[in-house]
């Protein structure tokens, strides 16, 4: 079972490799993995797809910046945040909004991992944990 | 005047509104104290991370698709999806002599209910030992008070000896008397005024024990004086093994501060046996590869560099190292045991038989030993107890040989009978340690024959009389003995002089 599970990785892997083009997922690379498993059908093609699902949408993850706001955020900000994001991770990265009342003010902005806390509620849980 | 403070406030509140980057991670599965997490991309080998509700964790695995954690303290509020932090930061613990007199947890937490811990200062759990240059050669003793040990298995500051035996041996006894015996001689050498004494702190780390044990141990302390110059860390059997696994760290990390400020202290890990039990099983819920025994292949450095952290630093202080392992029917080449004994400077290895016949402590001198020698002993010793360990040897190989034969020659007859007595003499009661004066003239007294016309039988009643007498009559000799430390001939004629009286006033 370990051995297969490797095995499976190791081809999620490598399709995995084959899907991104200059850091970028490619929707048409992607297209024709999933068609070349459907025809070929390798060993074990759940586990395959299950590992190659979760690369995928890491890899997607770091290419967008989920932006929770608890107040109205002007399209501009968005834009802006974007734009400093694709500088820091040196690749294009797109900024969607996502009202998130419960951080009282501010903002959290999210890409791959790296989460970017600047909202209030943020500041309280860490005043809270000094304390 | 006011342009400057305008600009001051104007930094603060741009700091103070600056957002704050952290590395997050979901939890993909959790159990065992065990947490396999997705994400944490910048997680570091080591690096404390921060679980919802307070709970935090160590990175251990670091996978390509997961990162695996220990889950320090309660995981019951945990579950699946939860979010992760990265922290930067490596665990520390709180240190410093706030800590004395107090029971703590393996995160350094008070367990006592006295309140919460003062310490100024927090040391990282993990740490690399001090290096070669950094180190002296180990030359000062430390007493047991155990006069077995300290006549004839010498233990030095900054020594690593391990104490090894079957359960119910007196391993926890011996290790609990050097801590008695530590607040016993702070007390006097603070008491004397002694610019140069150095005090030696203790440290007792509990791990995988059962709490009653950890209350009487500590019940223990608190009635022979010796709280107050110890700190006890208690990862019991019901923490989980994550704690189990960091307490000996934590206590190594207590011990280095007094260490690193110039100070001597003692650490007893108490069992490294359990210690390692605790690991293989974080180890196979993290699924490394098991070894030997299903112990995973670092198992050794496990304990090498928790044991190479016990040292005695050039120009400051020392750590002194007594780690206790368990073993099955008496058998040291089990793999933990090896191991331990191959790091350690030593080993007191305790016999059930011996245990059993009732010469407590139930130390074996054919297997024990101490690779500092005599380097870590007082003249004094070495002039009154010098001989004692070839003379036990010779007892015992013709004791064995005795048992075929009746026909002894005298010579053999007088080893055999002085073997016997100084067998007995080495009986000692738990939680009673001698001073080292009083080590040395009880050992002269047997060395100069004063306790061969008394019955083998009578010897540990004989013994007893004479610390009384010495204790009670003849202070101001002990004390002449523990400040000169060693016998000149003054010194030998006093002794000689106190045990004829003490001869003369003794019927058995």
């Amino acid at each position: 079972m370990a051995a297969a599970a490797k095995q499976a990785q190791q081809l999620a892997r490598q399709l995995f490799k084959l899907s991104v083009v200059d850091n970028v997922v490619s929707t048409d690379r992607v297209a024709g993995v999933l068609a070349y498993v459907e025809k070929h059908a390798p060993a074990n093609a759940v586990l395959v797809l299950k590992a190659y699902h979760r690369l995928i949408a890491v890899e997607l993850a770091k290419s967008e910046a989920r932006v929770e706001h608890a107040g109205a955020v002007a399209p501009a900000a968005l834009a802006a945040i974007a734009a400093a994001m694709t500088k820091k991770y040196r690749r294009p990265i797109t900024a969607t909004a996502r009202a998130h009342p419960a951080l009282l003010a501010g903002l959290r902005v999210r890409v791959g991992d790296d989460v970017y806390e600047s909202s209030v509620s943020g500041q309280l849980a860490a005043l809270s944990l000094s304390v | 005047m006011s342009t400057v403070l305008d600009q001051i406030e104007q930094q603060i509140a741009k700091l103070s509104t600056k957002a704050v980057k952290k590395n997050t991670g979901n939890i993909r599965t959790i159990a065992d104290g065990v947490a396999k997490i997705d994400g944490l991309s910048d997680v570091m080998y080591n690096e404390m991370v921060a679980f919802p509700g307070g709970a935090i964790g160590i990175a251990l695995n670091l996978e390509e698709t997961e990162v695996g954690c220990v889950i320090l303290g309660d995981v019951s509020k945990l579950k699946e999806g939860d979010e992760v932090t990265t922290t930067g930061k490596l665990l520390s613990v709180p240190v410093g002599k706030a800590l004395l007199g107090r029971v703590v947890d393996a995160l350094g937490n008070a367990v006592d209910g006295k309140g919460p811990i003062d310490a100024k200062e927090t040391y990282p759990v993990e740490r690399i030992a001090p290096g070669i240059m950094a180190r002296k050669s180990v030359n000062q003793p430390l007493f047991t008070g155990i006069m077995a040990i300290d006549s004839m298995i010498p233990i030095g500051r900054g020594q690593r000896e391990l104490i090894i035996g079957d359960r119910g041996t007196g391993k926890t006894t011996i290790a609990i008397d050097t801590i008695i015996n530590q607040a016993k001689i702070n007390k006097v050498g603070l008491a004397s005024g002694d610019a140069k004494f150095r005090p030696v702190y203790s440290i007792y780390v509990a791990i995988g024990q059962k709490s009653s044990n950890i209350v009487r141990t500590v019940a223990a302390l608190e009635a022979a004086g010796a709280l107050e110059y110890t700190i006890i860390v208690a990862a019991t059997a019901a923490d989980n093994p994550a704690n189990q696994y960091i307490a000996p760290y934590s206590g190594a990390a207590m011990g280095e501060w007094f260490m690193e400020n110039g100070m001597d202290a003692l650490i007893v890990y108490d069992d490294l046996s359990k210690h390692a039990v605790a690991y293989r099983q974080i180890s196979l819920i993290l699924k490394r590869p098991s070894g030997r025994e299903a112990y995973p292949g670092d198992v050794f450095y496990l304990h090498s560099r928790l044991l190479e952290r016990a040292a005695r630093l050039d120009g400051k202080g020392s750590l002194t190292a007594l780690p206790i392992i368990e073993t099955l029917a008496g058998d040291v080449s089990a793999y933990i045991p090896t191991n331990v004994i191959s790091i350690t400077d030593g080993q007191i290895f305790l016999e059930t038989d011996l245990f059993n016949q009732g010469i407590r402590p139930a130390v074996s001198v054919g297997l024990s030993v101490s690779r500092v020698g005599s380097s870590a002993q007082i003249k004094a010793t070495k002039q009154v107890g010098g001989k004692l360990k070839g003379e036990l040897a010779q007892f015992r190989e013709l004791a064995a040989f005795a048992q075929f034969g009746s026909d002894l020659d005298a010579k053999t007859k007088a080893q055999l009978e002085r073997g016997a007595r100084i067998v007995e003499l080495f009986k000692q009661p738990a939680f009673s340690p001698a001073a080292i004066e009083l080590q040395v003239s009880i050992l002269f007294a047997m060395q100069k024959g004063f306790f061969d016309p008394i019955d083998a039988k009578k010897v540990v009643a004989a013994a007893a009389n004479m610390k009384n007498f010495f204790t009670t009559r003849k202070d101001a000799l002990l004390t002449e003995i523990r400040n000169k430390a060693a016998l000149d001939k003054d010194l030998e004629a006093k002794l000689q002089a106190a045990c004829d009286e003490w001869k003369s006033g003794y019927t058995a």
